[in-house]
């Protein structure tokens, strides 16, 4: 009898096999998924191998990944994305760090708040073409079906359904597997929430105390764990030479998802830096808060010690977010 | 509504782990109408009663500053308090000023224990530890607002601006 108590005590306490467990840092919330659309490792596996499987294009030239390099923090290095046929769009790609906490997804859209609509988009996006999927994805379902992994894989995560390979589990596997790439070991993070005095630079100490200073107000944009104001829903016209509002994104790993804004019109931070100093367009339709400020040389450098310390640099080469196909042939 | 300092809530949940301070030396200056103008040092603070209030962080853990009561601080600098608060001096705020320029008003009324009673502290401590970069070395802490606007980092001054005179 008492070992059947604790039998049951155990199965209260253990997690289910397949419940995805989250490494999360204190001061980071779990993050939320979608009740229809609970988060498991048999679906973040899936949405993983979905992720980089270049069958996902027209053409099979690219893949979620190639506009979302790990390498790069899951951004790709251009100032708007090209995609598979060679058209361009008009907004960069977005890094994906963290991707779980925002409530409000792409740089102008305010009503894109699911992981799993948006990743319609450029499946199946006409304006511009970006994967270029046929209509409703049948020749892509049947490639999947007729996989020899995928079937399995798609039953496991979806084993409830007789029929599980379905456009809307393939979203929902790519959405799972995109909320668990998490970034929460940068140099910030180890002085701030570790207790480490020594990750970060004197000058990036600095640099922190000008960013959440009310004369530069960076953190009223960038605020929160994430620099992002998770809990903000709103877009902002932050004063380029072309008036419009965007989202203003991340900017944990910021110094590695270059060039900046919208459009990649910044190719540095010190360009970006440059851009808010100068208070933009000075006119009515501006954001409020860009308003200009003084900036010396060495407060600069201190803003971008303090920008740079947010690099996490172990999660461009976790192996939880790489390319399973090249990890298997690896080994 | 633009961005404001609702925002702030989102910087207290940011301090929500141990970081390792960088202590700095707090100096407080209360002054202004009906006041004996007076300079408060770390040493001076942490010889007064302290308080605590806890705000809850965005990942659920609850974070404990510790400090003065607001209104403790202005009673030392000779602000009439509880039976003396009346009349005209119903009629004064504190204006509440930071190193960084921020600035927030409290009404006295709101503060004294016998009227608006708003837990209020001046902090020194976060978790028992001092207060770090931009948050310190003094902040005010108003616990139970939903935002953070109210909660001044960096706190350097404490003016008292009588309006009826």
């Amino acid at each position: 009898m008492r070992l059947l108590a604790i039998l049951f005590a155990a199965v209260l306490v253990l997690p289910a096999a397949d419940e995805y467990q989250w490494d999360l840092p204190k001061g980071f919330p779990k993050p939320q998924s979608p009740a229809d659309n609970p988060i498991s490792d048999a679906k973040v596996r899936l949405g993983r191998y979905l992720f980089y499987d270049q069958r996902l294009s027209v053409n099979g030239q690219q893949s979620c990944a190639s506009c979302h390099r790990q390498e790069l923090a899951f951004t790709d290095a251009k100032g708007r994305a090209v995609g598979t046929t060679g058209e361009q769009h008009p907004h960069g790609s977005m890094s994906l760090v963290n991707v779980a906490y925002s409530p409000m997804l792409t740089w102008t859209n305010p009503q894109m708040r699911s992981l799993e609509e948006q990743a319609l988009v450029p499946m199946f996006g006409r304006q511009p073409v970006e994967l270029g999927l046929d209509a409703r994805g049948e020749k892509l379902l049947r490639t999947l079906s007729a996989d020899t992994s995928y079937p399995g894989m798609f039953q496991a995560a979806f084993p409830d359904e007789a029929s599980p390979i379905t456009l809307t589990n393939l979203t929902k596997a790519i959405a799972s597997f995109e909320r668990t790439i998490i970034s929460a070991r940068s140099p910030y993070d180890r002085y701030h929430y570790l207790g480490d005095n020594s990750a970060v630079s004197e000058a990036a100490k600095r640099g922190e105390i000008l960013f959440f200073s009310e004369p530069l107000s960076c953190f009223r944009g960038h605020g929160g764990f994430n620099f992002s104001n998770t809990n903000q829903v709103e877009l902002h016209d932050n004063g380029l030479s072309d008036p419009g509002k965007s989202k203003a994104p991340t900017l944990r790993n910021i110094a590695l998802t270059a060039p900046y804004m919208r459009d990649g019109r910044f190719a540095t931070l010190d360009a970006v830096l440059e851009h808010y100093r100068s208070g933009g367009r000075h006119d009515a339709a501006q954001d409020p808060l860009i308003r200009g400020f003084a900036l010396s040389a060495h407060d600069r450098a201190d803003l971008i010690a303090f920008l740079e310390s947010l690099t996490d640099r172990e999660i461009l080469h976790d192996p939880r977010f790489s390319d399973p196909r090249k990890q298997a042939a690896e080994h | 509504m633009s961005y404001n300092r609702l925002l702030i809530p989102v910087v207290l949940c940011l301090t929500a782990a141990a970081q390792t301070p960088t202590p700095a030396t707090a100096s407080l200056s209360v002054s202004g109408d009906g006041t004996s103008a007076l300079t408060l040092t770390s040493a001076d603070l942490a010889g007064l009663p302290h308080e605590t209030v806890s705000i809850e962080e965005q990942d659920g853990t609850k974070t404990a500053y510790q400090g003065v009561p607001l209104h403790a601080i202005l009673a030392k600098a000779g602000i009439p308090m509880g039976h003396g608060l009346r009349g005209k001096a119903l009629a004064a705020y504190v204006l509440a000023s930071a190193k960084d320029g921020y600035q927030m008003i409290f009404s006295l009324g709101e503060l004294d224990p016998d009227f608006g009673n708003a837990h209020i502290l001046v902090a020194d401590k976060r978790n028992g530890e001092p207060l770090f970069g931009y948050q310190g070395p003094l902040r005010l802490v108003v616990g139970g607002d939903k935002h953070g606007a109210r909660s001044v980092r960096m706190l350097e001054k404490l003016e008292v601006v009588q309006v009826r005179k």
